[in-house]
């Protein structure tokens, strides 16, 4: 239960206020969720290289941790090109050009992996928007696009690992932030891990990031994706999906959850509520539109 | 003309000044807007709101007599219970526009999101672009006027009002039909939307309810009642009860509707004990020895309830119940000094008057529900569900939905009312925190707010009930009561009292909240000794409904869904209603409540405390493995004997008033 934001910014050729944007947007209807904030962000990527972070904890095991990743990492003959401990996590640029599975599979071994992707950065925590970005500086963030979330955990545990968003381990560069209840997750889970997909947590919204990267695995594009998983997923959803060069949302047939988007010339910005999109323009009167029960749609950088 | 503006000043606040405005009879520009929650809520002075921009949840919700203009869109439930007045929105309207309107205009210039007028009562709302998804969902009266397309599902179970639509009707949902319309029918809509300058030239066709579900099919037949000890016997499988289920079952063809709660034997707070020897230290004087005060809702500021004792009157609907059984109920619970509550269908003048505090309650439905109630409210109560039948909404059967109850409650006279399980504006926690803020903004943060769980899944709501703010919890097991069921979830669903109890508490310990959120336990508490226990498990309160009603004279028939109660409580039967002695009545629920106290300082005082609150569950032992099984307490089979030799079956009674 929960609180949802996205902002594309179409002209590729600049840098944008990403980070910022959406801690404003997420701030604006934090009263959906108090108990985590997180935030699917991305860099610009350089070829061979992967971003990768870990939740390492900011206690006496955290060294402890961080070398142990970085033993998997010589493992794999992964080079390191720049790290970073900060806030409960561990920040790791990697050239890197293996199976990105299998690698991120063993690398759980070593600490809770967060994301990996040849952009994608996730930064997820206890706490409301503005913690969060406190501590790990969202606001610097300049880039094209991204994802947030606030949430109030309703059935799963308040961890950082539990917040949303969720990057389905194994595949590069996908993020999804939720807000609904998914019912069939046991029957869909069960499948997935019966075609070796491994799940992290317990919690439902990871179903959705999984599902999507293994339907995207396969080549079929996003836009496809989202328009199956309004057929597939049970239960009430507004979701948001994120990949290196797009974003995109379904909601289920029964309108339940909230969502309300606002595009221009420059932007899409999409949010569970009308508040969140007027904090990007505020004293402004946005001409926006609800999306239709049952709808999905993707946008894509401009490039 | 007063100026808000919202870049500089709270909601809060705001709504502060608007008020303050509507008793001064100024008009009010709210500047900056944009889209925030919950603006303008609670006015009940006939003023002017200009809205410059798009506003959030709740605009003008839970009002009655003014007239708002919002420029821009609007978020969730626009209009919100609105009573008189009008809102006029130049842009779109998200979901729920106009939830539960009992009087009120509202229209919305542009397009308007998908469960429009869900339970409306009575006014106007009207759609100039297109609607979505089931327009007119369960509404019980008004008429919706869609000048665009209706989107799929119109009129979705609705039993009462009309739906004029001028474009396309996407489909129609259950029970809804096409009918022509008059043409002085015509003339009111089109002068409807003169008034509020909506050019249209077009037809429209019509949408009503069918009227084939408005009543259950196959009429139950009279039973001789079976007394209760024989009903809930456990001697043999094939026993009197079973088979006059069987058998009516057979007939109908469908489940049973009867009153009361589960008789199926269950854990109970009658399978624990206390360690100390109550009998044996039996003191007249008792009274004077020990405090049982209880205060409680305020948690986040409000002006708590102040309870003589940690009992309540329990949730009990003017509807289920006659006029006269909810009035002494509210003496009782004046001169014992506890709360009464409203239950669902509205808050009667009478009661208002008898009851020192009064818990108003509010239900999916919003049947009786609205904003002058809520302001002369001592709480008000959000139902999720009850114990006697979790997940289900309220059934009140044809005869007891009279002239008198109809209106009140602003639905059609002669149905079988079921009423809705899920609040429309609450179909998750998100939007339960933003309700509840609702609420205060409307009383502005002077009353306590509570929620009503029957226990389902327990520890994770009461996380839930933790997080979105509530001052105080009413939980309720399975063995409550409820004025009519279908017997098998009477039975079959739900969690008994003392795992509800146990869930709870460890619940809140998983989020460190443990002694942060007082619940009021009920669902069977039969007694100041049941009471006195759920209080040692950890309870801060508890409430009595059944044992209520039974000192106030019910022969626990189980036929309260009937209509026809032979002593005049569970019915709206004016004949019926003169047999119950309203003052004899509320003098034995009084002297009922005073022998619960009685009892709560005995077992205080026994166990060697001065204050109710020190009871703990170092002080109980559980008599069977099964309840040691769900509390964690010791099991002592041993004081089984005790119970038997020192307390006879009527040494409760002993207590009585003096």
């Amino acid at each position: 239960m929960c609180g949802i934001a996205g902002i594309l910014y179409k002209d590729t050729d600049k840098c944008f206020n990403v980070g910022q944007s959406l801690v404003n947007m997420l701030d604006g209807c934090q009263h959906r969720g108090r108990d985590s904030t997180g935030f699917a962000l991305y860099h610009k990527s350089t070829p061979g290289q992967l971003h990768l972070r870990f939740f390492v904890g900011d206690d006496d095991g955290t060294a402890a941790a961080i070398g142990r990743v970085r033993n998997i990492l010589d493992e794999f003959g992964a080079v390191v090109v720049e790290d970073e401990t900060i806030g409960k996590t561990h920040r790791v640029v990697v050239k890197f050009d293996g199976d990105v599975q299998k690698f991120a599979y063993a690398l759980e071994h070593g600490a809770k992996l967060i994301s990996i992707g040849s952009s994608l950065d996730i930064i997820k925590d206890v706490g409301t928007a503005h913690d969060v970005d406190e501590s790990y500086h969202i606001g610097g963030h300049q880039g094209t696009h991204g994802i947030g979330h606030v949430r109030l955990a309703t059935e799963s545990d308040v961890k950082p690992e539990a917040a949303h968003p969720f990057w389905a381990t194994g595949f590069a560069d996908i993020a999804i932030v939720h807000n609904g209840q998914i019912t069939n997750y046991w029957k869909m889970r069960r499948r997935l891990e019966q075609r070796d997909f491994e799940f992290r947590t317990e919690n439902d919204s990871e179903l959705i990031a999984v599902f999507l990267a293994e339907q995207l695995s396969r080549g079929i594009a996003l836009e496809t994706v989202l328009e199956q998983s309004i057929d597939i997923l049970d239960g009430t959803f507004s979701f948001l999906v994120s990949t290196d060069t797009e974003i995109g949302y379904a909601k289920d047939r029964l309108a339940a959850k909230p969502m309300i988007m606002y595009e221009s010339d420059e932007l899409i910005a999409i949010a569970s509520e009308e508040v969140s999109l007027n904090r990007l323009f505020p004293g402004e009167t946005l001409d926006t539109r609800e999306p239709l029960p049952g709808s999905f749609a993707t946008w894509s950088k401009s490039t | 003309m007063v100026k808000v503006d919202l870049a500089k000043i709270s909601v809060t606040e705001a709504n502060d000044r608007i008020r303050a405005a509507g008793e001064n009879g100024e008009d009010v520009e709210v500047f900056n807007p944009d889209a925030r929650h919950h603006i303008g809520v609670g006015l009940i002075h006939p003023i002017n709101v200009r809205v410059n921009g798009s506003a959030g949840y709740f605009c003008a919700g839970l009002t009655d007599g003014p007239n708002f203009t919002i420029d821009g869109n609007v978020g969730w439930g626009v209009g919100d219970n609105m009573y008189q007045g009008s809102v006029v929105v130049n842009g779109n309207a998200s979901a729920i526009p106009a939830v539960a309107i009992r009087g009120a205009d509202v229209v919305i210039k542009g397009n308007i999101g998908s469960r429009a007028g869900q339970v409306m009562k009575a006014g106007t709302l009207c759609c100039g672009r297109n609607a979505n998804f089931m327009a007119g969902y369960m509404m019980y009266g008004g008429r919706i006027i869609i000048l665009g397309d209706s989107g799929e599902r119109l009129g979705e179970d609705m039993s009462g009002g009309s739906i004029y639509v001028g474009g396309e009707i996407q489909s129609l949902g259950t029970d809804a039909k096409v009918v022509d319309l008059d043409s002085d029918e015509l003339d009111s809509v089109r002068l409807f939307l003169d008034q509020y300058e909506l050019p249209f030239a077009g037809g429209f066709q019509k949408v009503v309810n069918t009227g084939e579900h408005l009543h259950y099919k196959g009429v139950e037949e009279r039973v001789r009642p079976m007394p209760f000890h024989a009903f809930s016997g456990t001697h043999a499988y094939w026993n009197a009860k079973t088979q006059e289920d069987i058998q009516i079952k057979s007939r109908t063809g469908r489940y049973r509707v009867r009153g009361y709660g589960a008789a199926r034997p269950m854990p109970h707070l009658s399978d624990l004990a206390f360690r100390a020897d109550v009998a044996a230290t039996a003191d007249d004087d008792v009274l004077s020895k020990v405090n049982l005060r209880t205060v409680i809702g305020d948690k986040h500021g409000a002006k708590p309830l102040d309870l003589s004792m940690p009992v309540m009157i329990a949730p009990m609907s003017f509807g289920a119940l006659s006029r006269s059984t909810k009035v002494a109920m509210a003496i009782a619970s004046s001169m014992s000094g506890i709360s009464e509550n409203t239950g669902e269908g509205g808050l009667l003048d009478a009661q208002r008057e008898a009851a020192d505090q009064l818990i108003f309650q509010c239900l999916a439905g919003r049947l009786g529900w609205n904003i002058r109630d809520m302001l002369r409210a001592d709480a008000v109560e959000i139902y999720i569900s009850q114990g006697a039948k979790p997940g289900f909404g309220g059934q009140l059967m044809a005869k007891k939905v009279t002239e008198e109850l109809a209106a009140i409650r602003g639905i059609p006279p002669g149905i079988d009312l079921r009423s809705p399980s899920r609040h429309p504006d609450v179909l998750g926690a998100d939007d339960l925190a933003i309700k509840i803020e609702e609420f205060r903004e409307a009383t502005a943060y002077k009353i306590p707010i509570t929620v009503k769980l029957g226990a389902g899944r327990v520890r994770d709501d009461i996380k839930i009930a933790m997080k979105v703010g509530f001052d105080f919890v009413e939980l309720d097991g399975s063995q409550g009561s409820t004025g009519a069921s279908c017997a098998d979830v009477l039975e079959y669903v739900g969690v008994p009292t003392l795992a509800a109890i146990e869930d709870a508490l460890n619940g809140l310990a998983e989020i460190d909240c443990r002694g942060q959120l007082p619940i009021v336990l009920m669902g069977g508490v039969m007694d100041g000794v049941d009471a006195a226990k759920a209080l040692a498990l950890g309870a801060d309160c508890t409430a009595v409904g059944t044992a209520a009603i039974i000192a106030g004279g019910c022969i626990a028939c189980m036929q309260c869904h009937v209509g026809s109660c032979v002593v005049g409580i569970a019915t709206q039967d004016p004949e019926h209603e003169k047999r119950y002695k309203l003052q004899q009545e509320a003098q034995h629920v009084y002297q009922f409540l005073e022998s619960m106290r009685w009892q709560l300082a005995s077992i205080v005082h026994a166990n060697g405390y001065d204050d109710v609150k020190q009871l703990n569950r170092n002080d109980l032992v559980a008599l069977t493995p099964e309840a040691a099984e769900i509390t964690g307490l010791e099991h002592a089979p041993e004081l089984r004997e005790r119970e038997r030799q020192r307390l006879p079956a009527n040494w409760k009674y002993e207590f009585a008033v003096r």
